[in-house]
């Protein structure tokens, strides 16, 4: 047997999102008709020439099965399969949805994500009470990133400040994209001043709740061009990888708390695909999960865009920017959007998409051919990592 | 007067207070040796649950044992004390029986009890053995049906009609007991070398001693105005106080009251061993050493739950508590079998070192260890409650990672760090499923062996 990957046989031929944000006048159904709605105008289909249906969703509130995609589109019992991978849901439901086509179970099918956080009356992620061994702490998510921000302070003399440049740069970004939930740039001195949520996490260290849909349309690759919306500027997927490691890191005897073994693996898996040797300078944008700012340096490291410890010092020097040498989260990420959990994959891999179709108005990051979206979620125990690229 | 007095924490209550002290115990010793546990309080966690056998599962002693609660009296200590000796004479199974007494008397705010009243325990292991630092000689109770304080089972507060009248139900039956062992044993008052009697203010204290005769200094004082009234282990931290400096050969009493009154004769067998069992110990000494004062009145008042405030409710299950209660209660690990890592929980299938598939051991973790990373949670569980509270990944003495919430800590922001030695202390962690949930935390090094 010959393992065949992923690449270079799935397009993205249409795509879009909502804006972000507390929708209070929208529920999962509105927020989720919209963006499907915009990803089949974008590629130019009917909805019944979608075959088939994958759907992150991470809260049981926002919706069980996949019955949330029918009651929307009324797809006359065709398969709707829900995803729950943690953060990755979203991004989960996009790899399973390539993984169909390439085997040739359906000709197009529809990846896409939803979440309804602001419907719940919960000043964090709620449902926390309900997770996990009911005798052993949780912390709380900013709880568990926070562990490996004291524990990269310690290691590489890393400060708030290095943290709080994180939030500059992405609110910076945000404030040029439209569909952000906060589109206001900000400052080192306001980040550092802000109210502490997990020590030495503040609150603007940290995304916040949001609601949000996001959606694709994929084909195969030879079948592409057949739909007249892109077809000269369709995507094409070059890697799609996934790692699961512990949810319960602080078990691990082994974990340093300054890398993320999942992110590690999955960039590694996603490289090999994908046929990356020099990220740092392949990746022209990419999208990379910053729940929280010291997630974001401490994936640019594991996703090998710098030297481990010197993410810091590269964010400050500009690497980073959307007009560095690997723009990271030109969108304005989590930290801009919030995280509306089951939405935020596909929202990175429309984003990708549009810069790598150079329709990413007043962002766009220059000459970008390749880009990645990356998620990671629960302990850290889950990550997702995509590379999409231009068509030949 | 002013003084100072031991209160408990949030997350303290007598079962915890009674792990605590049998910790301190039984350091040194086998706890599977250990044939009994009888437990005595006044403020039971639970009425319908006991809390003996609770406490022994912790401590790891064996199935195999007696476990009973002495409840409902200030004296409860006193008498677990003399049925121990009781059971250990009349059982030839029976050769060492672990005593603990804890109470967490909760005053109400505003009444004179606010003064005295206080949160304490102690242990004491009863045992048949031909070396021991302390022998018990002889005993003598007396039984009293008095309206001295009381506490219905719906009330929240210790209720009395009169402090007087309170008072000489106190001395009859006090000096009636000690009196009583006295005679039985043919013993004068100057005989006596301490006497350790249960007291709940300074001025009774002092008129018992007048009562009986008791030539000065003999009355053991000045406990009080330290760590105030803790209840049923009041005898007992006034017993070990009289034992901080022994002298060979010489006859204690050791008395406690409610209902009635035990007195209980004791002599020094053996001083050298006595001192040497203080040393390896925390003890009332270094408890009191390391007491940490309480910021303000706001605090007390939310730690002893006098305010009601919104608090973070888990979900629980007792099928999941009694399948893992050697990893959640009695802190064992796994040691794989293939490369030797320790790891915890003991739930999980493969090694988090060499992967290799479900090739464990039990091992017991240490109780210490340091801080290998710690956040200071602002939000804890939405409670909102005396926060930042620190929540540490402790890397064990000897083995095993583990995290645990850290309580005792004073000023987190500036104290807790990186590399910092800590213990494990057991402690409440929430109400989910409509029972109490237990589990170790961490604290800075009080000292416990």
């Amino acid at each position: 047997m010959v393992r065949k990957g992923i690449a270079d046989k799935i397009a993205i031929i249409g795509c879009d999102a909502t804006k972000f944000g507390e929708r209070w006048d929208k529920n999962q159904y509105d927020l989720l008709y919209d963006a499907v709605k915009g990803a089949r105008d974008d590629a130019g289909i009917t909805k019944d020439e979608i075959d088939a249906v994958w759907v992150g969703i991470f809260y049981f509130f926002t919706g069980l099965s996949g019955a949330v995609v029918e009651d929307i589109l009324r797809l006359d019992g065709k398969p709707v399969t829900r995803t729950e991978n943690y953060c990755a849901s979203g991004m989960d439901a996009f790899r399973n949805a390539c993984f169909a086509l390439a085997g040739n179970a359906y000709d197009v099918v529809l990846a896409c994500g939803v979440e309804k956080l602001m419907d719940e009356a919960s000043s964090g992620l709620p449902g926390f009470e309900l997770f996990g061994h009911p005798t052993l702490p949780i912390p709380s998510a900013p709880a568990m990133f926070s562990l490996a921000a004291t524990r990269s302070f310690h290691t590489w003399g890393w400060t708030k400040e290095d943290l709080a440049r994180v939030a500059v740069k992405n609110h910076e970004n945000g404030s040029h994209h439209p569909k952000a939930h906060f589109r206001r740039p900000t400052t080192i001195e306001k980040v550092m001043r802000d109210v502490m949520i997990a020590d030495p996490l503040g609150r603007s260290d940290c995304c916040a709740m949001s609601d949000g849909a996001a959606a694709l349309i994929l084909t195969r690759i030879e079948d592409a061009p057949s739909y007249s919306s892109h077809k000269d500027d369709y995507i094409v997927v070059k890697a799609n990888a996934i790692s699961c490691q512990t949810n319960t890191p602080w078990y691990n005897p082994n974990h340093t708390f300054t890398s993320f073994p999942a992110t590690v693996k999955a960039a590694k898996m996603a490289y090999k695909e994908a046929g990356i040797t020099d990220p740092r300078k392949q990746i022209d944008c990419a999208e990379v999960h910053d729940c929280f700012t010291i997630t974001e340096l401490l994936n640019c490291q594991d996703l090998q865009f710098c030297e481990m410890g010197k993410a810091a010092e590269e964010l400050k020097n500009g690497t980073f920017n959307w007009d560095g040498e690997t723009a990271v989260n030109p969108s304005g990420g989590l930290k801009s959007f919030g995280h509306p959990i089951g939405a935020t994959g596909c929202r990175m891999l429309q984003e990708i998409t549009k810069q790598l179709q150079g329709r990413a108005e007043g962002r766009q990051v220059p000459d970008a051919k390749i880009g990645l979206a990356h998620n990671l979620g629960g302990a850290f125990c889950v990550c997702s990592t995509s590379i999409l690229g231009q068509a030949d | 007067m002013p003084g100072t007095k031991a209160l408990a924490n949030s997350d303290e209550d007598s079962i915890t207070m009674g792990v605590e002290a049998g910790l301190d115990c039984i350091t040194g010793i086998d706890p599977k040796t250990i044939d009994g546990l009888f437990f005595a309080t006044t403020t039971q966690v639970y009425t319908e649950k006991n809390s003996a056998a609770f406490i022994a599962n912790i401590l790891d002693l064996r199935d195999e044992i007696i476990t009973a609660d002495f409840t409902d009296s200030l004296r409860a200590g006193t008498t677990a004390v003399c049925r121990a000796v009781e059971a250990i004479k009349a059982n030839k199974d029976i050769k060492s029986i672990l005593v603990i007494a804890a109470d967490t008397r909760e005053p109400e705010p505003g009444t004179f009890w606010e003064y005295g009243l206080s949160d304490g325990a102690a242990a004491l292991l009863i045992a048949e053995e031909d070396l021991l630092p302390l022998s018990i000689e002889d005993y003598y109770s007396v039984s009293a049906n008095v309206t001295g304080p009381w506490k219905k089972p719906t009330d929240k507060f210790i209720k009395t009609f009169q402090d007087k009248m309170d008072n000489k139900f106190y001395f009859e039956s006090l000096t009636k007991a000690m009196s009583g062992l006295l005679e039985k044993n043919n013993l004068k008052p100057e005989e006596i070398a301490s006497a350790a009697y249960h007291y709940h203010d300074p001025r009774v204290l002092g008129i018992v001693s007048k009562m009986m005769k008791f030539p000065q200094g003999v009355a053991q004082n000045g406990l009080f105005l330290q760590i105030g009234c803790v209840g049923t282990p009041m005898a007992f931290l006034l017993l070990m106080s009289a034992l901080r400096r022994p002298k060979p050969d010489t006859k204690i009493i050791f008395a406690g009251y409610g209902d009635g009154a035990d007195a209980i004769l004791l002599q020094v067998k053996d001083k050298d061993l006595l001192k040497a069992s203080n040393k390896g110990r925390m003890g009332l000494l270094k408890h009191q050493k390391s007491m940490a004062q309480l910021k303000n009145y706001n605090t007390l008042i939310e730690n002893k739950k006098l305010i009601d405030r919104h608090r973070y409710s888990r979900r629980s299950s007792a099928v999941t508590l009694w399948r893992d209660t050697k990893s959640l209660y009695q802190m064992y690990g796994i040691k794989c079998k293939n490369c030797g890592t320790i790891q915890y929980p003991a739930m999980f299938k493969g090694c988090y070192n060499c992967r290799t598939d479900d090739q464990f051991e039990f091992v017991k973790l240490s109780l210490k260890g340091t801080v290998f990373t710690y956040t200071l949670d602002h939000l804890y569980g939405g409670s909102y409650l005396n926060t930042p509270v620190p929540r540490c990944i402790i890397d064990l003495e000897g083995g095993g990672r583990i995290m645990l919430d850290m309580t005792e800590i004073e000023n987190p922001t500036e104290n807790v760090k990186i590399d910092m030695p800590v213990e494990l202390t057991f402690r409440l962690m929430h109400e989910g499923g409509e029972f109490r949930n237990y589990y170790w935390k961490c604290r800075p090094v009080r000292g416990r062996p």
